[in-house]
């Protein structure tokens, strides 16, 4: 060995000498022993949750933008009206105690609970709540919820007779009932008021608002916000709500969110121990990683159960798009998209893009909700031969003896199928379509657009077929009207038309009709499976897979309360809990 | 040297301007914009409602004339995305890249001049393995080698897995939150400095390898000065041209941060700005974002040509240029 490599082998020495001593100078107790909690158990006041947000929040108003960031905002610092639980889909009681409803179904009368105050120690009365409603309502707003708070085009009409009484007149019967409420997110008269009437209610809660000036309703209040960083919540001492053994709510001290962008940084710093719980389920490839962590007691991954959104294919089904196409003679008809889904595979698609985390469906109204799925639609299952025979049917046969087929022009069949780019399940699921429609010899271009130029070409209707996944907000059909209705804003194979293109969209239009105004469950009911059914039939969107979501979740939280709607977990913080020290 | 550093004063000023006007006028052009993402699920009329209020129906050129004319006064606009002016959300973003910046272009310095200098005048095995490591350094994708550094960081706990500073610092006495950043920095700064470190290394050991068989260098031994001495006082300043105009390069692109490093380790800086403005079409973040890594890009050639004048007698002379 000459000299060099000697100095240097002593270096390394010395290096590794001096590492470790400092490492055991600096190693911190066994911690493992303080963090064995199962699950659900039974609660402990105090202590720090600290979750992630993939994306910053753009604005703490949600009454002007509902998104991921500001939603979660809400949730911590603010509270329902009536609240939808998100576990049992029933309405339950938040701010507002009780409730009557008129014989008639028009009116509803509130009863807000007594000695309700703002973090800044100001009453919370009906006057905040008249308040919320006419921000909601003022055009200069341009809230996304008025559009959800109205019956026909026509406002609710809100009124305030005392401090503690309000009174919802509806301009017609809702199907939904006082869960409708559960939209609403009040604020604070005494603080927003003279924005409001100065038109500047846009403007109010920016992102730029010194915590201090933020008041909350909800079991926590914003005391810190780092932009790009975190933001931390601390417990509200005036939150209104305890549990059944009187014990104040929330339970936890603070919670902190960790921006992190990145969903492979997130999963690793779950992984770590820093996490107790992600803003969002895991993805189907991360199950196998975090499974060695689970087995070392410090992780949970929990099922949380069929996802109520799946990835969905179709086709731009506006006429005019088609009318100088040589394919129109066959690639709008129902008959097409009923041979496509006969060509699928879903055992394989379930494979292929969820890693088997997966359960076969065939509308868009999964097994996940519960209450609406509709288990009697027609399946029209795996089967090559029967594909082929409806294409056959329509005129597509192989007449050049290559691998595609050709309708009777000699047009081949073929389309160009749009996906977002990013999105790994929608990617392998754009290409499974490819590869399991050239089986039956129709051939799929699938050409990846970043997200913005892909909705905007969905938005336009520029394009011939496209994969994309909705996200579900409300499980209850009657709270996605722009999906199911004609004229709707995300009927995207032919949004926003002025009369039903289709008789098929004229009767789902007037059952829906019913599905929103009745205010019996059974019919409801009965009109929604019989819209499944007129879905089915000719199939405008088609779903082949939806994933089951999984979530992973440090030992040390308890009070868990899953739904398969987006916060999961964290829609119930306030009776989260967590036991030992990070 | 005035009439030299007007010149590149004003080269930097059409710079910013052209790049910053370019990323304007592009991010307006390619189908989507800002409003595309806040029309999702509206009615066509509540759709047109928002476009014109975020001044989305306006022509490309009114657009443009009318962020020009902020531009004039130091104003870029405000953010669409963040409803917050485009100038405040810039110098938040700004400060925390430069710190990011300036610790990872010393530790890359500090790595890779000296063991180019190594590898350029030695021989033998420690040559050829830092030889195979800086290859290593050069060729792994900075994506990799961040979420390596993560993963390791994650199951070590030697380090802060992300973020800038632990949850309450704002509490914390300046001397602690100092210490939290110390902790935070290392991480980021490794992952930008290894590729940067790596280069520097390639670039010395070959510069150098030159410059030492100049036949000044042969002249300095004749003349009974030491090898090393010789190395460091004669080879090395000669060496450092090439290096010194990767700097001015390398001083822009940290700067200007780097989105997939800020990204992964959630170090809030302009590269994650700019990547969540591009996301999301914000054109006027996008703009004031181009237009400050366009900045530091002139800003870093400058000082770089500077340093070549001082170390370089013969640029001051004119005769390298």
């Amino acid at each position: 060995m000459n000299r060099q490599a000697r100095a240097l082998l002593s270096v390394l020495l010395i290096g590794v000498v001096v590492f470790l001593g400092w490492r055991s100078c600096n190693t911190r107790p066994d911690q493992d022993g303080a963090t064995q909690i199962v699950i659900n158990e039974a609660s402990t006041r105090g202590g720090t949750l600290v979750s992630s947000l993939r994306s910053e929040p753009r604005t703490f108003n949600r009454i002007v933008l509902p998104s991921v960031p500001t939603d979660l905002y809400s949730i911590l610092t603010g509270s329902k009206l009536i609240r939808v639980n998100r576990a049992t889909q029933e309405a339950e009681p938040a701010l507002v105690e009780s409730w009557t409803i008129s014989p008639d179904n028009k009116t509803y009368t509130l009863k807000l609970r007594d000695g309700l105050t703002w973090s800044d120690g100001v009453p919370f009365t009906s006057a905040d709540v008249v308040f919320s409603f006419q921000a909601i309502y003022d055009p200069r707003t341009e809230s996304p919820l008025d559009g959800v708070l109205r019956i026909g085009g026509k406002p609710f009409v809100v009124t305030a007779p005392d401090a503690r009484t309000v009174v919802v007149s509806l301009p017609g019967t809702l199907g939904v009932g006082v869960a409708v409420l559960d939209n609403v997110t009040v604020a604070a008269k005494h603080k927003h008021e003279a924005a409001l009437k100065a038109g500047k209610f846009k403007d109010e809660l920016a992102v730029d608002t010194p915590p201090a000036d933020l008041l909350s309703i909800g079991p926590f209040k914003l005391t810190s916000y780092s932009p790009g960083q975190r933001l931390v919540f601390d417990r509200n001492p005036r939150y209104w709500k305890k549990d059944a053994a009187g014990t104040q709510l929330p339970y936890l001290d603070q919670v902190i969110l960790e921006i992190v962008p990145d969903q492979n940084a997130e999963l690793v710093r779950l992984q770590s121990g820093q996490f107790d719980v992600l803003q969002q389920q895991i993805r189907p490839e991360d199950i196998a990683t975090l499974r060695p962590v689970e087995r070392q007691g410090k992780l949970k991954v929990i099922e949380l159960g069929v996802a109520a959104d799946a990835d969905s294919f179709f086709f731009n089904l506006r006429s005019p798009y088609w009318a100088k196409d040589p394919r129109r003679d066959w690639i709008t008809r129902k008959e097409f998209r009923q041979a496509i889904s006969h060509a699928i595979d879903r055992e394989a698609f379930a494979n292929t893009v969820f890693l088997g985390a997966g359960v076969p469906i065939f509308g868009p109204v999964t097994p996940g909700n519960k209450q609406w799925f509709n288990p009697n639609v027609p399946r029209r299952g795996y089967s090559l031969d029967r594909a082929k025979e409806i294409l056959a049917g329509l005129g597509l046969t192989n007449r050049d003896a290559d691998e595609w087929l050709e309708d009777a022009r000699g047009t081949e069949a073929h389309f160009i199928l749009l996906a977002y780019r990013g999105n790994s399940s929608v990617e392998r699921s754009a290409a499974v379509l490819r590869d399991e429609l050239k089986k039956i010899g129709v051939k799929v271009d699938v050409v990846l657009l970043e997200q913005g130029a892909l909705q905007q070409r969905i938005q336009k209707g520029d394009f011939e077929s496209t994969v994309i996944v909705f996200n579900a907000t409300n499980l209850d059909p009657a709270m996605n009207p722009d999906f199911w209705l004609s004229s709707g804003g995300a009927h995207f194979w032919n949004i926003g038309q002025a009369k039903p293109a289709t008789d098929w969209e004229k009767e789902i239009d007037d059952l829906m009709g019913t599905v929103m105004t009745s205010v019996d469950p059974a019919e409801r009911k009965r009109a929604f499976d019989q819209v499944q059914m007129v879905f089915a039939e000719n199939l405008p969107v088609l779903y082949f897979v939806a994933p089951r979501l999984y979530m992973g979740v440090s030992t040390r939280v308890g009070g868990l309360s899953a739904s398969i709607l987006r916060p999961q977990l964290l829609w119930n913080i306030d009776q989260m809990t967590v036991k030992g020290s990070r | 040297m005035g009439r030299y550093l007007l010149r590149r004063l004003g080269f930097a000023f059409l710079l910013v301007f052209v790049v910053s006007s370019a990323a304007l006028l592009l991010t307006r052009i390619v189908p989507g914009d800002f409003g595309t993402f806040q029309c999702q699920d509206l009615t066509f009329e509540k759709c047109k409602a928002i476009r014109a209020s975020l001044g989305l129906d306006r022509s490309i050129l009114s657009q443009y004339l009318s962020w020009l004319g902020g531009v004039i006064r130091f104003d870029f606009g405000r953010s669409l995305l963040y409803s917050r002016p485009v100038n405040a959300l810039i110098g938040e973003r700004a400060l925390n890249t430069a710190v990011l910046a300036v610790v990872a272009l010393i530790a890359a310095t500090l790595i890779g001049i000296p063991l180019g200098i190594y590898t350029g005048t030695r021989r033998g095995i420690v040559r050829s393995i830092v030889r195979a490591i800086s290859l290593i350094g050069v060729s792994v994708p900075p994506l990799i080698g961040s979420l390596a550094l993560v993963f390791l960081a994650a199951r070590t706990g030697w380090l802060p897995v992300g973020g800038m500073t632990s949850s309450g610092g704002l509490e914390l006495t300046w001397a602690a939150w100092f210490a939290d950043l110390a902790r935070h920095v290392p991480l980021p700064a490794l992952a930008l400095a290894i590729p940067m470190a790596a280069t520097l290394e390639r670039l010395q050991s070959e510069a150098i390898a030159s410059a030492s068989r100049e036949p000044f260098v042969a002249a300095s031994r004749a003349r009974g000065v030491d090898r090393s001495r010789s190395i460091l006082h004669h080879a090395w300043p000669v060496s450092l041209r090439p290096i010194l105009g990767l700097y001015g390069v390398m001083i822009g692109a940290l700067f200007s941060g780097s989105f997939v490093v800020e990204v992964v380790t959630s170090w809030p800086g302009l590269g994650r700005l700019m990547f969540d403005a591009l996301k999301a079409r914000d054109l006027f973040l996008v703009a004031g974002c181009a237009a400050t890594g366009a900045f530091f890009l002139a800003a870093g050639t400058l000082l770089s040509d500077l340093l070549l004048a001082y170390t370089d007698p013969r640029v001051k002379s004119g005769e390298g240029a």
